[in-house]
């Protein structure tokens, strides 16, 4: 047996635990294509396409094969994977390194780790004018170094 | 329901989320939400108790706990739990609507292609209100 077993997919131990433990979270595998808009209130990690809107209360976890092409609202929003479009978060935004973004961020809070890669613009709204233009200036030039830089 | 099958992951879309639009791919489906839309997958699809689909649906197998409102084509089997509904017509090759389901509407056989016509499995649908039995 341990010399003849052969490999089996992955996902042996991820069925039941999507059917069973993790009832309130919406899970969309990789192989799913989803056209138009998704709402609702509740956790979502996606690991497939989405076309379209996200509108939830909640997180919204962008793993890292997912594609999105459009707007994501969402609580907190973290993303490993490619997002063409915005993201707006009530609470905050997490960029992790194989972050691919072209678009616009909107979020009163923000992380992003050094090898992500994130093309476009951010507002910090929800803080006080003051208080977010320094936010702003730190961060710029900070994605200039850490992302490719693709703009001119 | 649980044994393995072309799709290697099981989607789940929760209870208070709600689909607008077009679901396709090769992948399972656990629904307890809702979805509008159109649904085409090459996997199962499994409409659970809380679940509202109201889309046409092409998936290998469909099993309704919930709520289906729309045509659905089940290239393999069918089947209508008592808590079930379905609303539409059905095209599948083999059906299975337990006591209690509700189910409105026209259903069609897949004939198996290449299988011994003697053994007729044709399953017979008694629905009590739909007197529409055509057998040419």
């Amino acid at each position: 047996m341990p010399l003849f077993g052969k490999k089996k997919p992955e996902n042996k131990s991820a069925r039941p635990q999507a059917a069973v433990s993790q009832k309130e979270t919406t899970y969309f595998g990789k192989n799913l294509k989803i056209k138009g808009r998704v709402s609702g209130n509740g956790n979502i990690i996606i690991l497939g396409a989405l076309d379209g809107e996200f509108n939830l209360k909640g997180r919204v976890k962008i793993a890292e094969p997912a594609k999105i092409k459009g707007e994501v609202k969402a609580d907190v929003i973290s993303v490993n994977g490619n997002v063409r479009g915005s993201l707006v978060a009530r609470e905050r935004v997490h960029l992790d390194q194989t972050a691919r973004i072209e678009g616009q961020i909107n979020t009163p809070s923000l992380s992003i780790t050094e090898g992500a890669s994130f093309d476009g613009e951010i507002t910090m709204r929800g803080r006080s004018p003051q208080a977010s233009r320094p936010a702003d200036a730190d961060a710029a030039p900070a994605f200039q170094n850490t992302a490719k830089s693709t703009s001119k | 329901m649980v044994k393995d099958n072309t799709a290697d992951s099981t989607s789940l879309l929760s209870k208070n989320v709600k689909i607008d639009g077009e679901v396709q791919g090769p992948e399972n489906l656990h629904v307890e939400g809702y979805i509008k839309g159109s649904i085409k997958l090459s996997g199962d699809i499994f409409v659970g108790s809380t679940g509202i689909v109201e889309a046409d649906i092409e998936a290998k197998s469909i099993v309704i706990q919930g709520e289906v409102a729309g045509n659905v084509v089940a290239h393999k089997q069918l089947e209508i739990h008592p808590s079930g509904k379905l609303i539409g017509d059905c095209t599948a090759a083999s059906i299975d609507i337990k006591e209690g389901a509700v189910f409105d509407g026209r259903s069609n056989m897949i004939k198996p292609a290449g299988l011994s016509a003697g053994s007729s499995t044709a399953t017979k649908v008694s629905a009590p209100q739909s007197p529409k039995q055509h057998q040419p």
